[in-house]
């Protein structure tokens, strides 16, 4: 005869722990996440205070003459001055818009050859060797050339970095779009999607990463060019500003603009970011 | 393993640069090993080798080996192709002991931000200054060109050189009057054959027999337009060797007197060719008009250049060049430069000038 | 009874010829005719007579030689530095922790930034372009071993433990041959960026030295735009030959590897 399981005597009841409330459970969780979040953060930190470190006694014992490497309190000083005075944003604006300037047409110029490569196989046999081979020329090989057909004012330096974007684009939307699974262009044929249709509805959506990628790598390549670019023949800009700024022996200011270099940059990789997970939920989201 | 090598470079690295500073200052006390003179400036593409006046002369006619020589000295010559600005930085890492013919701008930027050296002579004053514009600009005098772009190299002398030409003409704000913009030398011809720019102080002889540019404005020796430029020493190396400082003063000072010769003076247009910035041709016009050579190949401190000096500070203040106040206490040392002239009964060789440039003694 | 079929090597595409082909016809005609200003829009032969004289002149080789060990010796070094690290922080969750968000942030400042403040450090000469060379291969390397090391699956992990491999073991024999395709991948992008900083140090440190670069300042100064296109077109050919290399090399190294994905 079986028992119940109400039956004490056979299944006698164990101690169990008090299940705590809701509220106590997520208030520990938050807490420990706090925590690591916080322990991430101080290790984070510790080698830039290290270097900082560093640099500062570097300074104080004068390992290293101050015309060269001036001490933190000084390129401080100089931050301060360069954001009243407002000449950074300036600066700033100008190599800006000559990254913007070049994203768009650059930008456009290699869409428009990855996809007429990829889409027709006449337009790739006539193109792509010789892309492929001007590809391999870094894009600083070409400018003292630019400058001599182009001069030296704003139209080089967009060409110069246009040119720049224009590799990195072109080669991943090619790519991203041959890569596109037979599969889905056969689903497209069986809806019977026109041109329109099968552009919008696939390619876009799956090349849609490999395109990312390449707008990713062109962003990075024409903030490189820019900052040469500007370091080579300039009168406005950060790679101006660092270039005059070291012939005047003010190397606090080369600090505080390589310094703005960086912010930008950082700025720059965040926004790509978010506008990458976008796109990634909305992908999800469609399937 | 790897974090710790990873570390060990990382410190290595930063010693390196730390280290090749010290060992330049690290010298058995006594004779150095050697002796290293910068030049602010190079040679066409860069070639080692300085352009015209009697420091180069020093160089061509190898009179500093000589000197040193039978103590087995070596002597380092180094050329910047940044100019100015270059031999500054090259100074603060340790890496020179003299500079010969430093301009009044980059000299005081470099006092300005600290550097440590001592003036022992001028290397030259006065020269002939051209404004040349592109052949075909339809500019007929400076003033046509306001607004327009023109081209120096900043940090060096010859941009306060330009605003003092500009000034001249009226213009009292170049910054905002003009688009002024930095290039080196060479850079600046080019721009000049495209097109790129409607202005720059270049010497214009060579430019105009190619067709390439031609002369808006010409300033021959004017005191107010052209300041001295210097011959300096490093204070670590002048107070551990202050003999041979004043050897090297003294040789120089003879190489001065043997460049005032008329005698000599084809013999200058000759070498001062070796650079390949000037032709000969670009010698004897520049040169010609000076009727007496001391009056340009002229080392003394006196009035004019402690005048001179001055109204660049003031100048680099006004222009926003340097940021912090340059003081000439302690900075000029006459001891060097007034032996040598006594050892050489050379006192009253050459002419002076008072503040505002006019000779007091020919 | 099946025939291995003959492989058919694809006919030479001499369509890629067109675009060059068309070039340099219209490059000569237009200049025949001095439909343009021919001081700027120099004639091909102008061209081809400076690289014959060029290449009969031995300081181009030396140019070149010396170009090629700056941009190598740089490569080997930031090469290894980039494994050392890229190793460490995909290895180590410390490491990663620590040195991680420093690399992540240094790696967005441009790299030419570097530049005036290492050469002020450092001076226009080898040593600093060498460093520079170092630096920029550097970051494609490690982010290459860094995604190589942190993709060794967990069963390949496991299997180690099994046979109970000690951490250098571990190192050698497991994660390393397991990421390096991924590494090699990072490598090939080094040494591109590394011929990228090679050209542009030798553009911005300019001294008396010897280079490709210096060739094309040269040209600059001398406003001889000949000798500027042929440097040019020698700077893309070095560039050309290190990739089709580095691609061989590439492959050949992964030959190991089982097709499967």
């Amino acid at each position: 005869m079986s028992a119940s399981t109400d039956d004490l005597h056979v299944f006698p009841r164990t101690v169990e722990r008090p299940i705590a409330p809701v509220w106590h459970r997520h208030a520990r969780d938050a807490v420990q996440q706090g925590l690591i979040a916080a322990l991430t953060i101080v290790l984070g930190l510790i080698l830039p205070a290290a270097l900082f470190a560093l640099w500062w006694t570097a300074a104080e014992r004068h390992w290293i003459a101050e015309q060269i490497l001036p001490p933190p309190a000084f390129v401080w000083d100089s931050i301060k001055y360069v954001l009243e005075t407002g000449e950074l944003l300036d600066h700033i604006k100008f190599s800006a818009s000559r990254v913007a300037w070049s994203l768009l047409i650059g930008g456009s110029a290699g869409l428009i050859l990855g996809f007429g490569m990829a889409l027709s196989r006449s337009f790739k046999a006539y193109v792509f060797p010789t892309f492929d081979v001007l590809a391999q020329l870094p894009v600083l090989g070409w400018i003292p050339l630019l400058i001599i057909f182009v001069g030296i004012e704003e139209p080089l330096k967009i060409t110069a970095v246009s040119i720049a974007v224009v590799v990195p684009v072109a080669l991943s939307t090619l790519h991203g779009i041959a890569n596109i699974p037979q599969s889905l262009l056969e689903v497209g044929r069986v809806y019977q999607f026109d041109a329109f249709q099968v552009i919008h509805r696939i390619v876009l959506p799956a090349a849609a990463p490999s395109l990312f990628t390449g707008l990713r790598q062109g962003v990075m390549q024409a903030w490189l060019s820019v900052i040469f670019v500007e370091l080579l023949s300039s009168s406005e800009g950060l790679g101006f500003l660092m270039a005059y700024s070291r012939s005047l022996g003010q190397i606090d200011m080369v600090i505080v603009a390589m310094l703005a270099i960086g912010v930008v940059g950082i700025l720059i990789e965040l926004t790509l970011r978010l506008i990458e997970s976008r796109l990634q939920g909305w992908r999800r989201s469609a399937f | 393993m790897k974090r710790r090598s990873f570390n060990a470079t990382l410190l290595a690295g930063l010693g390196a640069p730390a280290l090749i500073g010290l060992s330049g200052q690290a010298r058995a006390a006594g004779k150095p090993t050697a002796i290293r003179i910068g030049f602010p400036g190079a040679g066409t593409g860069g070639r080692p080798l300085p352009t015209s006046g009697y420091p180069a002369n020093a160089v061509f006619r190898s009179e500093i080996e000589q000197e040193f020589a039978s103590e087995g000295i070596k002597v380092e010559w180094k050329y910047f192709v940044g100019a100015g600005p270059a031999l500054n930085e090259s100074f603060a890492n340790g890496l020179l002991d003299f500079a010969f013919g430093h301009g009044d701008l980059p000299l005081l930027v470099g006092r300005s931000t600290g550097l440590k050296h001592k003036v022992l002579m001028s290397a030259g004053r006065g020269s002939d200054v051209y404004f040349v514009s592109p052949a075909n600009s339809p500019a007929k005098t400076i003033a046509d060109l306001k607004g327009k772009t023109l081209s120096v190299q900043k940090g060096t002398a010859t941009q306060l050189q330009l605003y003092r030409v500009l000034a001249k003409y009226g213009f009292n704000d170049p910054e905002k009057e003009f688009r002024i913009i930095s290039q080196i030398r060479d850079d600046q011809v080019a721009s000049l054959s495209t097109g790129d720019i409607a202005g720059a102080l270049l010497s214009p002889f060579g430019l105009e027999a190619r067709g390439v540019a031609k002369r808006v404005a010409e300033i021959f020796d004017d005191p107010d337009i052209s300041a001295p430029s210097t011959v300096w020493v490093g204070e670590a190396f002048e107070q551990q060797y202050p003999d041979i400082v004043q050897r090297v003063v003294t040789r120089l000072v003879k190489v001065a007197h043997w460049s005032t010769q008329e005698a000599n003076r084809e013999t200058q247009y000759q070498l001062w060719t070796r650079s390949g910035v000037n032709t000969y041709i670009d010698n004897k016009k520049s040169w010609d008009r000076v009727k007496d050579l001391r009056t340009r190949l002229n080392p003394l401190l006196d009035d004019y250049y402690v005048a001179a000096i001055k109204k660049s500070i003031d100048e680099a203040k006004k222009y926003r060049l340097i940021r912090r106040e340059v003081s000439l206490d302690g900075w000029i040392e006459r001891k060097y430069l007034n032996k040598a002239l006594a050892d050489l009964k050379l006192e009253n060789y050459w002419p002076t000038q008072d503040a505002s440039g006019k000779f007091t003694r020919t | 009874m099946s025939d291995t079929p003959k492989v058919n090597k694809a006919p030479f595409d001499w369509r890629g010829l067109v675009l060059p082909v068309a070039f340099i016809v219209i490059w000569y005609a237009v200049t025949a005719l001095h439909l343009v200003n021919t001081k700027l829009i120099v004639p091909p032969g102008g061209v081809l007579t400076t690289a014959w004289a060029e290449l009969a002149n031995g300081s181009f080789y030396l140019g070149i030689a010396l170009s090629l060990w700056r941009d190598l010796a740089g490569f080997t070094l930031g090469a290894l530095a980039g494994v050392a690290v890229g190793t460490l922080i995909g290895a180590s969750r410390l490491a990663d922790k620590l040195i991680g968000p420093t690399f992540h942030t240094a790696r967005q400042i441009s790299l030419f930034a570097w530049l005036p403040l290492l050469s002020a450090l450092v001076g226009t000469g080898d040593l600093s372009k060498i460093i520079f060379i170092a630096f920029s291969a550097f970051y494609p390397v490690v982010l290459g071993t860094l995604d190589g090391v942190r993709s060794t699956t967990k069963a390949h992990a496991e299997v180690a433990q099994v046979y109970g491999f000690t951490r250098t073991q571990l190192l050698f024999k497991l994660i390393l041959p397991s990421a390096s395709p991924q590494i090699l991948s990072g490598l090939r992008l080094g040494l591109i960026y590394a011929w990228l900083a090679t050209i542009g140090a030798e553009y911005l440190l300019v001294n008396d030295g010897q280079g490709i670069g210096n060739i094309v300042f040269k040209g600059r100064m001398a406003f001889n735009i000949e000798l500027i296109i042929f440097g040019l077109l020698a700077i893309g050919l070095v560039g050309n030959a290190f990739n089709r290399l580095a691609e061989l090399a590439e492959r050949r190294l992964l030959r190991w590897r089982a097709p499967a994905r």
